[in-house]
């Protein structure tokens, strides 16, 4: 066993200097012993756990439902982080984006405009994407013309718009005769499509995907993505070739926010077929953590979110057969997006773990 | 004159009493930036304070006890932060905005575990505070208010009067020199985080033990991100600090008044925020941060 | 006595060596120079010698005693200071605050300012450095900037100082001032060291000559007095050098690139005064100037990257305007300062940097979408007709060296054949094979018939390629003419500001 490990290890550091996939996979497995070592402190078993969330993902044909429709969301806010960072920004703001692009999407797709289906989802989503996209336009705009950080930007705009909706939610829009904060339902035209009926998982996952693809196209394959590449590598080198910088930056803003926009329109036209308040248990900052784990690639996000929606489609199980509280997959993500970013720290502690070259296994096999 | 005395005077007790927080991260900022460190993980330390305060005061029963935990909470997730982004070389923002996620969950995950209750934790002893007083003003404090001039005043002496300040902003501005010149780099730039999450660390435990007596989820409520904005705008400064934390807390204030006259609540809690923004806007352009933030001796 | 004795000094990076079994040897009062070319070593062999990087073999003395010196801290206690090329300075803080950092006058916790800065007022006085301990370090120019780092050493015990390049940044007259200093200090009792790649200085200052070439020790300890400057060069370079120069222009055109009247203040401080410049085809027109006068911002609003107060701008007769892109369509091609600040995005492959500002060329794209093969085919062309030393056009730029890295912005922007080239410090930092490589192409582009405007602060440089020289000097031009006219003390006059010149501006 020692042997084999000995002549892997030096083809795994070469790969991670790469960086890349070997890095977020490193991750993903040291997160997922850390959170362990964490559960068995707390006095839970680690293994039993493990174990519940796959079961909860793959188990039965509800748990795999709920997997994907958990993954829907988390692929766009994770694809809408990602193309910010090729520009060098930290779009923290994707939450309120969210809600505005969902608040966009309801607002057209409560009214009725006696359009054909087709039309009307439509319509309603470009509204969302509008919305989601204006919305982040304005942290391009604070960064290009006032120079503002545009971390502290977005997060203040996160809960502006939480306010705005909320304020929203609970008069104007507020559905006749509800006493919770929502809208009216949206339109059967303005639905989007569920894959299986008895299940929320809509065709809007198959969309998060087409996205993936068609951003990982734009940013490899257009002018405008080269220039955004550029400009978030060397500003002052793009700046020098000619390349605009406030429009590159602006532009980024704009399409990360109107990708953020689309994971409220999926809620709201498909999800929950309205507009309610808080809807998002921080679909926008779990996004973080799916950008980490895809290693900024687009492709990569569309696999980090699938394992993401494991991962919160197993703790809704999980909590049922073992109480652990939902939050341990806030855990784990939250260490996925500190060691994606460590790669010297991975190899220090993978140094550590070469005394233990199964792992957990090893361990285990060892109090066998 | 009646309206002022029966208005202006508690909102700005209370604007006080809100900026506390404020101003114990903010200082603590300025300490991590001058070394070198952004303070992006202001938000964590608060959190961590804030809940590792309420839980030293379940145990003990002692409020004092309480904020010592508050302040050891602070400085241990200050101290990942400090591992992360020195010795590993972490990209700032990141290992800020991950301890952020971290501290929020742990400190859910552990509400669970402790009381059973992802909301909120069970009440805790209270802090006294000054009421009968001869200034009016003070009021509505506690004996935090004449710990947080210390801290500013500290802050500010050891900063700019004192060897280990001098040798700290040599840091924060070139390290490369600071090396050069025989200075132990790493060692300061882990002492500006670790003063920060002690600092933060108070701040949180006053915002859950003076404040509300209890810690809920969530509760810092994105008030370390509004700490960079004042630390930026502060330029890197206590005493500046103090100037742009009094105005925050100024929103505050009168949010809370503002909400029992019939505008919507909504829109009025939205305050703070709009503020932080417009003032990061307009406020930013010519600050200048340390020129060395972010960078490392060797490179 | 000796007073530093390195032996057998052995120093690896890797797979790459970067010393190889070096001795070396500085003499009690003496002034050392450590001469060799760009990368053969002095830097390393001196950063060991101050603790900034441990040696991989061989072994340190000090007046006689073995040490082993691990950190910048233990060789300032042995009384070595070092002023590097690139200063360490802090420049928003005061003289007094960057010389006393790390060895503070206290009062208990608190730093004794006012004693700090009579003690730096003192030394500042004894050796006559002329600076005020209370200014701020970035109101101080280059040369008294640098005397702060001697200052700094000196405060620190230092009775060794090693100086990197010392003069790359000092006019001639400057670098006679500091050689008095120098001169002051060896009486003094202190031992220097001179890291350098100059020759001439070498004969004017040094006792004793160590001639380092590809991390070997070439010569070492020659009697300063009996070498010459062609044996020198002979030794750091391995072949003979011609120092004199060839090519000059047959005839020059009419104007092609013309400005009058450019100023620009930045801050209410006048950067550019009233400039006016005219670039000829078939002519290369030189700046010659000390860095900070002014010349960055005239590259930046020759190319269009800032907007001056005013400027009148022609191409050709007709006036240019706008932003850098509409420059760079205009043909006008920039070879940038900095290649790693401005002209390279070094962790993109080498094809993307390849078309960088000439990336929407039809060639290239088509509605906003790239030609990936075409763009391929263009790289690897350039790649072998510029014989660019990599792997492929896909490997990320951060791979090449250095002259590499100039090669591949020189064929990025001929190859775009424009009418007026800006280049700036276009060898700095390149090895000598290349610098020769680049300067052909830059005469072959002017025997084209292109127009040239070359900024650089390597004085040899703009002497061996300039059709014309002229001499920048506080934002102004304050000299123009043929390119033999002045001499290079003239030149070091003009370029601070002192002495007669040609057609004022």
């Amino acid at each position: 066993m020692k042997t084999s490990a000995k002549r892997i290890l030096p083809r795994l550091w070469q790969s991670m200097e790469r960086g890349g996939i070997t890095i977020s996979l490193a991750a993903l497995l040291i997160s997922l012993v850390c959170s362990a070592v964490i559960l068995a402190v707390c006095g839970y078993d680690p293994l039993e756990a493990y174990a519940a969330i796959v079961t909860g993902a793959f188990g039965s044909q509800r748990g795999f439902a709920q997997m994907l429709t958990q993954a829907t969301p988390l692929i766009f806010t994770g694809l809408a982080f990602t193309f910010a960072k090729k520009a060098s920004l930290i779009n923290l703001g994707v939450e309120g984006q969210m809600y505005m692009g969902a608040l966009g999407a309801a607002l057209v797709g409560t009214l009725d405009l006696g359009l054909p289906s087709l039309l009307h989802v439509l319509a309603a989503m470009l509204s969302g994407v509008i919305f989601g996209a204006a919305y982040g336009a304005v942290i391009g705009i604070l960064k290009v013309k006032f120079g503002s950080n545009e971390v502290v930007a977005g997060v203040m705009l996160n809960s502006i718009a939480t306010y705005i909706v909320g304020y929203l939610l609970n008069g104007p829009l507020l559905a006749a005769g509800s006493s919770v904060a929502q809208t009216e339902k949206v339109l059967t035209t303005a639905q989007l499509p569920r894959i299986f009926a008895r299940y929320q998982v809509t065709v809007a996952i198959f969309i998060a995907i087409a996205a993936c693809i068609l951003i990982k196209w734009f940013i490899g394959k257009t002018t405008l993505g080269y220039e955004i590449r550029c400009v978030g590598l060397n500003r002052k080198a793009a700046e020098t070739a000619g390349i605009r910088i406030g429009k590159a930056l602006i532009v980024a803003m704009c399409v990360s926010g109107g990708i953020a926009g689309l994971a409220g329109v999926n809620q709201v036209l498909g999800v929950d077929r309205r507009l309610i308040n808080s809807f998002s248990p921080g679909y926008g900052f779990n996004g973080i953590a799916v950008a980490a784990l895809a290693a900024d690639d687009p492709i990569g996000v569309i696999f980090a979110g699938v394992i993401c929606g494991i991962l919160r489609a197993g703790a809704m199980e999980l909590n049922r057969t073992t109480g652990i509280p939902v939050e341990f997959v806030d855990v784990i993500q939250a260490m996925i997006v500190i060691f994606v970013s460590a790669p010297l720290l991975i190899k220090k502690l993978a140094k550590v773990r070469d005394v233990f070259p199964g792992g957990k296994k090893h361990a285990a096999a060892k109090e066998a | 004159m009646q309206i002022i005395l029966t208005y202006l005077i508690p909102i700005l007790g209370s604007t006080v009493y809100m900026a506390t927080p404020l101003i114990f991260a903010g200082v603590g900022g300025a300490f991590s930036v001058r070394g070198g460190v952004m303070a992006l993980g202001l938000e964590s330390m608060l959190m961590c304070g804030a809940f590792c305060g309420v839980a030293g005061s379940f145990y003990t029963g002692s409020t004092a006890v309480g904020f010592l935990c508050g302040i050891l909470g602070g400085t241990l997730i200050a101290l990942l932060h400090a591992i992360l982004c020195v010795r590993y070389r972490v990209n700032q923002v990141i290992s800020g905005v991950g301890l952020n996620l971290l501290a929020t969950a742990a400190t859910t995950l552990m509400m669970q575990v402790i009381w059973n209750n992802k909301g909120s934790s069970e009440m805790v002893a209270s802090v006294e505070s000054m009421i009968g007083g001869p200034i009016p003003i003070l009021n509505v404090q506690s004996f935090n208010f004449f710990v947080m001039l210390a801290v500013v005043a500290l802050g500010w002496v050891t900063l700019f009067r004192t060897r280990y300040g001098l040798r700290l902003r040599m840091v924060g501005e070139n390290p490369k020199a600071a090396s050069a010149v025989g200075l132990r780099v790493h060692a300061l730039k882990y002492s500006g985080v670790l003063i920060c999450g002690a600092l933060a660390g108070y701040g949180g435990a006053f915002l859950s033990l003076d404040q509300l007596n209890m810690f809920v989820r969530g509760m810092t409520a994105g008030r370390g991100y509004i700490a960079v904005a004042i630390v930026i705008l502060g330029r890197y400064n206590p005493v500046n600090i103090v100037a742009c934390a009094l105005l925050f807390g100024f929103c505050d204030a009168v949010q809370i008044y503002l909400q029992g006259q019939g505008v919507p609540a909504q829109l009025i809690q939205m305050l703070p925020y709009l503020v932080t923004l417009i003032v990061l806007a307009v406020g930013v352009k010519r600050i200048q941060p340390p020129a060395g933030v972010g960078k490392h001796e060797t490179d | 006595m000796n007073v530093v004795e390195m032996r057998h000094i052995t120093k690896n990076f890797g797979h790459v060596t970067a010393l190889n079994d070096v001795d070396f040897t500085v003499a009690q009062g003496e002034i050392h120079s450590l001469l060799g070319e760009n990368g053969a070593g002095k830097s390393t062999l001196m950063n060991i010698l101050y603790g900034m990087i441990p040696p991989t073999g061989g072994e340190i003395r000090i007046n006689g005693d073995p040490v082993v010196i691990r950190h910048p801290a233990q060789a300032i206690q042995m009384g070595i200071g070092m002023v590097h090329q690139h200063f360490m300075l802090t420049p928003v803080m005061t003289v007094t605050e960057n010389i006393i950092v790390g060895s503070e006058p206290v009062k208990g916790p608190f730093v004794d300012y006012r004693l700090a800065a009579k003690r730096v007022q003192e030394m500042i006085d004894r050796y006559g450095f002329g600076i005020d301990a209370g200014a701020k370090v970035q109101t101080l120019s280059v040369g008294e900037q640098q005397r702060v780092e001697i200052l700094k050493a000196l405060y620190k015990g230092a009775q060794l100082l090693i100086l990197d390049e010392p003069t790359a940044v000092l006019t001639p007259q400057e670098v006679d001032e500091l050689f008095n200093v120098l001169r002051e200090l060896k009486a003094a009792g202190k031992s220097i060291i001179i890291i350098t790649h100059k020759l001439k200085e070498t004969a004017a200052i040094a006792d004793r000559v160590s001639v380092l070439r590809g991390g070997v020790m070439v010569d070492a300890g020659l009697d300063a007095s009996r070498c010459s400057i062609s044996d020198l060069a002979l030794m750091m370079v391995g072949r003979r050098v011609d120092l004199t120069f060839t090519r000059r222009s047959e005839a020059a055109g009419e104007a092609a690139y013309e400005v009058r009247h450019l100023n620009l203040n930045v801050r209410n401080v006048p950067v550019l005064r009233d400039i006016s410049l005219q670039l000829h085809k078939g002519q290369i027109l030189g700046i010659a100037g000390i860095e900070g006068n002014g010349q960055t911002e005239l590259i930046e609003a020759l190319t269009g990257l800032c907007r001056p107060d005013s400027m009148e701008l022609y191409k050709d007769g007709k006036p240019l305007h706008g932003t850098a892109s509409d420059f760079l369509r205009a043909g006008v091609g920039h070879i940038p300062e900095d290649r790693l600040e401005r002209g390279l995005i070094t962790p993109m492959s080498i094809e993307d940097n390849m078309i960088l500002g000439y990336h929407n060329r039809s060639v290239f794209e088509q509605h906003g979408v790239r030609k990936s093969a075409g763009i391929r085919a263009f790289a690897s062309e350039k790649l072998q007709e510029y014989d660019i030393k990599a792997e492929s056009v896909l490997a990320p730029c951060s791979a090449l060296s250095g002259g590499n890295q100039q090669k591949v912005i020189i064929a990025r922007v001929f190859s775009e054949d424009p009418d007026v080239l800006i280049a700036a410090q276009p060898t700095r930092g390149v090895d000598v094979g290349a610098q020769e490589f680049i300067h052909n192409r830059l005469l072959d582009l002017r025997d084209e018939g292109k127009a040239v405007l070359l900024i650089s602060a390597d004085l040899d440089e703009v002497r061996r390629l300039s059709d014309r020289i002229a001499v920048i000097y506080g934002g102004r031009i304050v000299a123009e003419s043929e390119h033999d006219v002045w001499d290079e003390m003239e030149l070091g006059l003009l370029m601070t500001g002192g002495g007669k010149g040609g057609e004022p501006a």
